[in-house]
């Protein structure tokens, strides 16, 4: 071999190394981040002022360790029920065991942290919630465990309210599991669980879907799409549930639908749209963040659906890109399946701000 | 939001529950040695008495670790899983059963593990054909690839009918020995580097 040859070779096989050989897998860049000013020193002050209202007891409930186990503890299902992890009791307090005072500053503290928008639905799943608690009570054995309604959604916090240090907070219950980690600057609302049951009600004479948008918006997008596209979306075979639902944590699907890459500009602000549902629940700061994160892997981002294409009945659908996994499934079965909706809203990269946690 | 007014507007509803389905999610992973699956079977209310019956021998009311643990294997023997059109015979890692009130309310998963242990070949596309053939009269079914954590393997395409109960997926696998053989070629490559700088200079 000449000497010419030999540096090649070297080269190469440094080169080689450098981008990695096939079999091994790439990883992610972790994030830097800067200490936390804005909107996680907000959320430092209103999670230590909701602390401050709560005695000893409440304050062992409320503030919980921040670890692999306690963070995984969040569900669909309602209370008196085993999680799919295998808990029998959310972290926190609940709403029930509160003092006015003491819930004002709960709800405070998640008014804080999420957008007016993302409040805003929260406390309409929590209502869906209070609405099914009036329709099963009467039915209800005496001394029933599975309970409904807006005394039984719970805060938590995880670890120490910090603006350096990752901690977490949880509002959650049936149908409902908002799950913000913080970390420094950052924020990140994945893994999260929207849901709604009944998914249409009515107060004081005015119609509320907490989940309807997410439904509307996402048969817009469908039905802007051309037969090509709708033959690539439309999976050929029913899909009854979610797939990466609460319990799934840590695990990635095989994309599946059309490739955003196909979209035109149009059809790829309908997507955004639809995904800014789920991501536009945390404050604006850190859901414009995520936004162009998404925005940034559109390409490799997929729609898929199953079901009617004519809004009115029930269908699922997912939107699965590098940072962004989202699906939306009714629950019930034949022509009453659109009154009872679980959702998921994960990060294939990020949950739980476990990448940038890396840094 | 006031109770109250929650109140007057619930009005009597009929359930929104999968009541007389039952659902069995499955996930399967191919990995280099081995298939992993994970199956979670949630009754609806209405079915909830006649799956628990096919669990609760003895009738006790609770399902015991053995109680699991042989339903585990029943439903084991109702799954197909081929790997190249060759079957993988799965072995039973784990049963978790939920509170039997649980299932009859429509709001417990059983939840199966098991693996199966594959033969190594140097094969760049692999099948793997999944059926479940478990309780198929009040069934309804998902079944999906996860993304494998060996990055060498890919999953290409999957097909599936349209209930989900059978589904072919095809894998891309890369051989890993270029991960063995990469540092010791560059070992070599870089002696050869050195040995070579050397004779030249000697020379002159």
């Amino acid at each position: 071999m000449s000497d010419r040859a030999s540096k090649i070779l070297l080269a190469v096989l440094l080169a080689l190394g450098t981008i990695g050989v096939s079999t091994r897998q790439r990883t992610s860049t972790p994030l830097t981040t800067a200490p936390a000013t804005g909107a996680t020193a907000r959320a430092v002050a209103a999670a230590e002022a909701f602390l401050a209202t709560l005695d000893a007891g409440q304050r062992a409930k409320a503030n919980v360790d921040f670890n692999e186990k306690t963070r995984t503890i969040w569900s669909n299902l309602p209370v008196g029920t085993t999680m799919q992890v295998g808990a029998t009791e959310r972290n926190g307090l609940r709403l029930g065991e509160m003092t006015p005072a003491q819930e004002k500053a709960a709800l405070a503290l998640v008014a804080t942290t999420l957008s007016r928008d993302g409040y805003q639905k929260a406390m309409e799943v929590t209502d869906a919630d209070e609405v099914l608690e009036v329709r099963s009570a009467p039915t209800r054995k005496p001394g029933a465990p599975i309970r409904f309604g807006r005394a039984f959604y719970y805060v938590a916090i995880l670890g120490k309210p910090s603006t350096t240090d990752r901690w977490m907070l949880q509002y959650g219950g049936h149908h409902l599991a908002i799950n913000v980690i913080f970390a420094g600057r950052d924020s990140v609302l994945t893994p999260t669980h929207t849901g709604a049951q009944p998914a249409t009600y009515s107060v004081d004479g005015r119609t509320v879907r907490p989940l309807g948008d997410e439904n509307d918006k996402a048969f817009a997008l469908l039905n802007a799409l051309n037969a090509e596209q709708q033959k690539q979306a439309i999976l050929a075979f029913e899909v009854r549930n979610l797939v990466l639902g609460p319990g799934v944590d840590g695990k990635t699907i095989a994309p599946e639908g059309v490739r955003a890459s196909t979209f035109t500009p149009a059809q790829r602000k309908m997507l955004m749209d639809v995904a800014h549902e789920w991501v536009g629940i945390l404050g604006d700061e850190a859901a414009t963040a995520k936004m162009k994160e998404i925005e940034s892997g559109i390409a490799d981002t997929y729609f898929a659906w199953a079901g009617p294409t004519t809004n009115g009945k029930g269908a699922y659908f997912r939107i699965h890109g590098p940072g962004v996994f989202i699906e939306y499934a009714p629950q019930g079965q034949g022509d009453n399946n659109i009154d009872h909706i679980h959702t998921i809203y994960r990060d294939p990269t990020n949950d739980y701000a476990d990448r940038i946690s890396k840094r | 939001m006031a109770t109250a007014a929650l109140i007057a507007a619930a009005a009597a509803s009929p359930s929104a529950h999968r009541l007389d389905e039952y659902l069995q999610a499955s996930r399967v992973s191919l990995e280099r040695t081995g298939v992993s699956l994970e199956i979670d079977l949630t009754p609806g209310a209405n079915v909830a008495d006649s799956i628990i019956a096919l669990i609760d021998h003895d009738g006790d009311n609770t399902i015991s670790p053995s109680e699991a643990e042989r339903y585990g294997r029943v439903v084991l023997a109702e799954i197909v899983l081929e790997l190249d059109g060759r079957p993988v015979a799965l072995t039973l890692d784990r049963v978790e059963a939920p509170p039997l009130e649980e299932m009859r309310h429509g709001l417990g998963a059983i939840r199966v593990r098991a693996r199966g242990g594959i033969e190594l070949r140097m094969r760049f596309r692999r099948e793997l054909h999944f059926q479940n053939n478990h309780h198929p009269e009040s069934s309804v079914y998902l079944v999906n690839a996860l993304m494998p954590a060996d990055g060498g393997i890919s999953v290409v395409s999957q097909t599936r009918d349209g209930k989900q109960r059978d589904a072919r997926i095809e894998y891309s696998v890369t051989p890993e020995w270029p991960k063995y053989v990469y540092w010791p070629a560059l070992g070599v490559a870089a002696l050869f580097f050195v040995y070579r700088r050397r004779s030249r200079s000697s020379a002159l």
